[in-house]
């Protein structure tokens, strides 16, 4: 049995519906229960349409549920407030997506120092702590050039700076490597590798196996339920290793 | 996130999308340079009348015939026939009206002036001795006419500066004969230069004994304009007031409102100038008004396309931890700051149109049109910028807030 304390969130008969303005109702998440750990490392994989976006959004607070509870460091996610939410993103949660997110037009120090300047990091230490993520994820001969025109596997590695620079707990990952050929891709996961080692919780959105098998765990996702929950045996990722 | 950062943040936002920025304000610059040239116009305006007004002095009351004019209709009422010989004999009453110094008849009129061969086209002012003191004039050369003169309905003139100049050139005008009105009239004084002085401007006018001027010039027997010499500032309003009382009572009138003549100092007839500029100035503003709502619109506009442009932006700033406040201030500091500047564009460009309006204005009206940077203008100019950024950019700034990390991290 899982020791309770080492619990940091959990979720018990998740529902996300989502309605338009016609009137019609999806139903993308339909009751998903589940546990993890401080530091563990989960994939969620499926089918597209699954709703593994849906559940990503909602674990890291950008959307709220429409049904079943969600605790995260033992307090229910419905007791915060639009604002209160913002801040624990801030703090506790860092994000990679497949399309990136950059803020095109400004430098890559810009772009990671985004979430210190929302975290009202004074000016003076937001350099140097940037600075720092961006040497993490070997983009130092890049600083102060415009996001917009590196290249896909560079974007992801400013958006994994971005993620680490609040030194989050979990840091989410939406099809981090979606948009990158695979030598970018590998680096890239080399990098959310090391976080993991590092101690943050890392949740991995894929649908590549062998992205998937960095992960401890892997969740599968099927029309809104979970299919499967397993420890993954064998972590076994050479085949990007340099 | 801290307010400077925040501002930073839409600084860089308006640095991004420069000549978008630059076509939005257009309307706001418009408006502004509007206000501003309207602000130092009507002041140039109100400085000139004041000026003219000034010359008056503080202890000269006038009294005209007929009715205040309340609107161009009511032209008519100012020729009426109502101050004559009675009436400045009662003026000169101290047991009718305190304090008073001079009273001097006055009427004008204007007619072509012969000398040789010259010409010139001469404003006529028929009047006694007491304008001198009425007006604290003398001529320069020669003399004014005599109580006698007056009496004897003599056929004297006194040249203001410019008629003189016409006339005579340099060469002595005194002791020679001039034709007004088809009549002969001896030269015997010179003015100087004196400028405009209430309505006179002496320097075109002929002066001639009021007398003489009712009697051969005119046919008439009645004065235009009385004016009233008090003993001091002090007592000028007093003065004013036992002239209606007089003139009320000597014509029988109880409501002022029928009052068939109008007396005005020169504290009232400042605060009239005050009112008309003030009126024009207000309608004036009221258009420039209009054209800050229309740029006003035109900034909410943008804003709401820049919003919808930016809404993975916003969803990313919301992913990272910015708050609803966050986002408000940022865009509520973007359309703030695009107005202001175009503030200080509309300020700039509306103290170099007034400075090229004052120069055209002398030039051309070849009067002394003054230019002063109007500092309340510039800063009333400013703050209706900046409120024109906060109105207008509220709505835009609260979409903007509201939207979902979600809905804006998707949105394609
Ligand atoms: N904003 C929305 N409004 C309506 N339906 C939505 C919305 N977002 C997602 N859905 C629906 O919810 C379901 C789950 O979507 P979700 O994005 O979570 O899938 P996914 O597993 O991430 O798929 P993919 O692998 O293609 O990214 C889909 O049927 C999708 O059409
Ligand atoms: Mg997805």
């Amino acid at each position: 049995m899982i020791n309770n304390s080492e619990i940091l969130l959990r979720i018990r008969g998740l529902e996300k519906i989502y309605s338009d303005d016609g009137g019609t109702e999806t139903p993308a998440l339909r009751g998903v229960s589940f546990d993890i750990r401080k530091g563990e490392f989960l994939a969620i994989m499926g089918p597209s349409g699954s709703g593994k976006s849906t559940l990503l959004h909602i674990l890291g607070f950008l959307d709220r549920p429409s049904g079943g509870s969600y605790i995260f460091e033992n307090k229910e996610m419905n007791s915060y407030n639009n604002d209160e939410l913002a801040q624990l993103r801030n703090k506790k949660f860092g994000f990679i997506f497949q399309a990136f997110n950059l803020l095109a037009r400004s430098s890559v120090m810009e772009n990671v120092k985004l979430p210190l300047a929302y975290a009202d990091v004074p000016e003076a230490k937001q350099t140097p702590i940037a600075m720092k993520a961006i040497d993490a994820v070997g983009l130092s001969h890049r600083v102060y050039h415009e996001s917009s025109k590196l290249s896909g596997g560079e974007k992801q590695r400013v958006a994994i700076a971005r993620a680490l620079v609040n030194d989050p707990e979990v840091i989410f990952a939406d099809e981090p490597t979606g948009n990158l050929d695979s030598k970018s891709g590998g680096q890239v996961m080399e990098f959310i590798d090391k976080l993991h080692n590092q101690g943050h919780t890392i949740i991995l959105i894929t649908h590549e196996t062998y992205t998937a098998e960095y992960a401890e765990r892997i969740i599968k996702l099927k029309d809104g339920l979970i299919e499967s929950d397993e420890k993954v045996s064998s972590r076994h990722h050479a085949e990007f290793k340099k | 996130m801290t307010l400077g950062n925040t501002f930073k943040t839409s600084i860089k936002g308006l640095l991004t999308h420069k000549s978008r920025s630059i076509l939005t304000i257009l309307g706001i610059v418009i408006g502004i340079t509007a206000i501003m040239l309207v602000m130092a116009v009507s002041r140039g305006a109100k400085d000139l009348i004041l000026s003219q007004i000034q010359g008056l002095g503080s202890q000269t009351i006038i009294v005209r015939a007929g009715r205040e004019p309340e609107g161009p209709s009511d032209f008519a009422s100012i020729f009426t026939t109502s101050l004559k010989d009675r009436e400045v004999q009662a003026l000169k009453n101290p047991a009718f009206v305190r304090g008073v110094l001079a009273v001097a008849p006055n009427v004008i009129g204007s007619g072509t002036a012969l000398y040789g061969s010259e010409t010139k086209n001469a404003s006529l002012l028929g009047t006694t001795t007491d304008i001198l003191q009425a007006l604290e004039i003398q001529p320069r050369y020669g003399a004014f006419f005599s109580e006698a003169d007056v009496a004897a309905h003599s056929s004297v003139a006194v040249l203001g500066s410019e008629v003189k100049e016409e006339l005579f050139g340099d060469s002595d005008a005194v002791g020679e004969t001039i034709k007004f009105y088809d009549r002969n009239f001896k030269v015997i004084g010179v003015f100087d230069n004196i400028g405009q002085i209430g309505a006179f401007d002496i320097d075109t006018n002929i002066i001639v004994p009021v007398t003489t001027a009712n009697q051969y010039l005119l046919g008439n027997n009645h004065y235009t304009v009385i004016m009233v010499r008090v003993e001091s500032e002090a007592v000028i309003e007093r003065a004013a007031d036992d002239i209606r009382q007089t003139l009320r009572e000597l014509h029988g009138i109880t409501d002022p409102d029928k009052d068939d003549f109008f007396v005005a100092t020169q504290a009232d007839l400042a605060e009239r100038v005050g009112t008309i500029t003030g009126i024009l100035s207000a309608l004036l503003l009221s258009v420039a008004a209009i054209s800050l709502v229309v740029g006003g619109i035109g900034i909410m506009n943008i804003m709401l396309v820049s919003v919808t442009e930016r809404t993975r932006e916003i969803g990313l700033r919301k992913a990272v931890g910015a708050t609803t406040g966050d986002i408000l201030r940022q865009f509520l500091f973007e359309s703030v700051l695009l107005t202001s500047v175009g503030g200080v564009i509309g300020i700039s460009l509306g103290a170099v149109l007034s400075l090229l309006a004052s120069v055209i204005l002398t030039r051309f009206l070849e009067v002394n049109w003054g230019f002063a940077f109007p500092i309340t203008g510039a800063l009333l100019g400013f703050g209706v910028s900046a409120l024109v950024g906060l109105i207008f950019g509220i709505y835009p700034a609260r979409q903007a807030s509201r939207k979902s990390p979600i809905e804006a991290l998707r949105y394609e």
